[in-house]
């Protein structure tokens, strides 16, 4: 099949991109410029353009991955004759649905709790033993701009928590996929038996459909999943699934970019790798190798040269992988 | 032959006494039951040596050698009239404390406790194609194990040991600046921003105005006692 593993632009829409830009960075972005007045380059956001092009780059687009036959209910196998015309269509239409299925899911702080109370009625105490939640149930407005209190037995009214939003929201709003109390997966010692099943995209795909994005759990969650894959080294699982990106993400902000680039030079991913480095110039301008490649403008096998001499801790490993990557390159070109 | 018949009547009368008809000669030395006596019960059966832990006995050599490399299940038949067997699931295979002839493929083997540990046996009961739970009809179980099966099931997907089916969520289109008064930061209200001033002004004492308190005493003064004081004592505890 001609289209598969085709790499086009960068999948996140620009809709979802302006709502996640959060208005701290704009903030901070107008008082630097203001402040310092000469043109300091911010630090680059996961939402940004060039960021979200390389990560998509990195991630692939393998068909027979997306559409992987799953568990479900039985049903005889459908049959299409078609001309090679629609072949192509089809392939095109699978290639846009599969580029829905990659978007990425956003990567936040964890959100502010919140703890404001909104009135103290000390008649009411000692009237009442339980507490009591009020949930406004307006359809038409976002869940973020419900209005969730809680009145105590003590008579104080208050806001209620994140974890109280959530539960109520899902009581009355019911989603797909999201219980009203979390699976007991998501503690951490049951996550371990879930890792050495290799069932990390599941993991991540229950806990999207669990959590919101700026939840605690939501991040917790996340963190040990990449922290287990780069342990052991698993980064295959993740390719062309919606969770590379945040994965790359991840490990280039904690500068443990060995194991990625190891597993891509002994997959002939070279492209990617140039692109991973790249990735890590953008985050980190100030760094020696950073500083050489702008230089030199170095492209390619160079460029990972550079920074394994001067960023990467395993730097024997990355050098025997290039080593064997340019004999294959070699044998394969004489032949 | 009437003589017969007189003795005959005579020893049964006997041998019954005031109540009635005499037990017949073979069940004379039996022992003799009645409802307020405890009947002799079997005693009840040992419990399984693998009663902490359920996963084991599915490596033993006894399962291989009673099951082999089939489900639990496989070979288990109904007995019923006709050639169409029951289209329901046997209730329970312990009828009253004793178990029912031909109990179903769990209850049969005391060593196979359905616990959402032991995952092997479980997953004989999921379809490995649709991931779905057998039919109680199919499998043979009776409905109370079959209940049990279905809650160690949905337990162990929950603990994370089976498979279970994840619906593909797209990612939310909210925004997640957290602006929003429902969930933001609102400024307190002024009677909390300052920690000694009451929520309400009347949970603290108001002076009233003198002419009422003129008024009042000038209304009740036949009544009022004589060192009543003009402020009350200021109640305890504010």
């Amino acid at each position: 099949m001609a289209a598969l593993g085709s790499r086009g632009s960068a999948a996140l829409p620009s809709r979802l991109r302006a709502l996640w830009a959060l208005p701290a960075r704009r903030a901070l972005a107008a008082d630097a410029g203001a402040a310092e007045g000469k043109a300091a380059p911010p630090k680059p956001a996961f939402t940004d353009e060039a960021v979200q092009t390389l990560l998509y780059k990195m991630t692939g687009l393998d068909l027979r991955k997306v559409f992987r036959p799953v568990k479900k209910d039985l049903k005889p196998p459908h049959y299409k004759l078609m001309t090679e015309a629609q072949l192509e269509e089809a392939t095109r239409k699978a290639i846009e649905e599969a580029k829905t299925k990659l978007i990425m899911p956003p990567v936040l702080n964890e959100r502010e709790p919140i703890d404001d109370v909104l009135a103290e009625d000390k008649v009411l105490e000692g009237t009442e033993t339980a507490k009591y939640v009020f949930t406004d149930l307006s359809y038409s407005i976002p869940h973020r701009e419900r209005f969730i209190v809680v009145r105590e037995p003590n008579g104080v009214l208050r806001k209620a928590t994140w974890e109280e939003r959530d539960r109520m929201i899902q009581i009355f709003f019911p989603k797909e996929g999201r219980k009203v109390i979390p699976p007991t997966l998501f503690k951490d010692e049951n996550l371990g038996t879930v890792f050495q099943q290799d069932r990390h995209e599941d993991v991540l795909n229950m806990c999207i459909a669990q959590f919101e994005p700026d939840s605690p759990d939501y991040i917790r969650v996340h963190h040990r999943t990449y922290e287990d894959i780069e342990k052991h080294a698993k980064y295959d699982l993740l390719r062309s699934t919606r969770h590379f990106g945040g994965m790359v993400w991840y490990l280039v902000s904690r500068k443990k970019t060995d194991g990625l680039l190891i597993d891509m030079i002994n997959r002939d991913l070279l492209e990617d790798a140039t692109s991973l480095i790249t990735l890590y110039h953008m985050l980190y301008p100030e760094c020696q190798s950073a500083k050489e490649a702008k230089e030199g403008k170095l492209q390619g096998v160079d460029l990972i040269k550079v920074f394994v001499k001067t960023e990467s801790q395993r730097e024997g490993y990355i050098q025997l992988a290039l080593q064997a990557y340019e004999e294959a390159m070699a044998t394969s070109s004489a032949s | 032959m009437a003589l017969a018949w007189a003795a005959a009547a005579l020893r049964a009368a006997v041998g019954g006494g005031v109540r009635g008809a005499a037990r017949p000669r073979w069940a004379q030395d039996l022992p003799r039951f009645c409802s307020t006596q405890e009947t002799p019960k079997d005693p009840p059966p040992a419990p399984s040596p693998y009663q902490e832990r359920p996963w084991e006995y599915l490596e033993s050599e006894e399962y291989r050698a009673t099951y082999g490399d089939k489900p639990v299940w496989h070979g288990y038949r109904r007995n019923h009239k006709g050639s169409v067997p029951p289209q329901r699931a046997r209730k329970a295979c312990l009828r009253r404390g004793k178990p029912v002839g031909n109990p179903c493929p769990i209850c049969r083997d005391r060593n196979l406790l359905v616990d959402f540990r032991n995952v092997k046996l479980l997953d004989q009961f999921i379809c490995p194609h649709s991931g779905v739970i057998f039919h109680p009809i199919h499998t043979g179980i009776c409905l109370k194990q079959h209940k049990r099966l279905s809650q160690a099931i949905a337990q162990a997907q929950d603990h994370g040991l089976l498979w279970l089916r994840v619906p593909f969520v797209p990612v939310p289109e909210e925004d997640f600046s957290n602006q929003h008064a429902a969930v933001g930061k609102t400024p307190p209200a002024p009677a909390l921003r300052e920690p000694g001033r009451a929520w309400y002004p009347w949970y603290e004492w108001q002076q009233p105005p003198a002419a009422e308190v003129a008024r009042m005493r000038r209304l009740y003064r036949g009544f009022l006692k004589e060192n009543y004081p003009d402020n009350p004592p200021s109640p305890s505890g504010k």
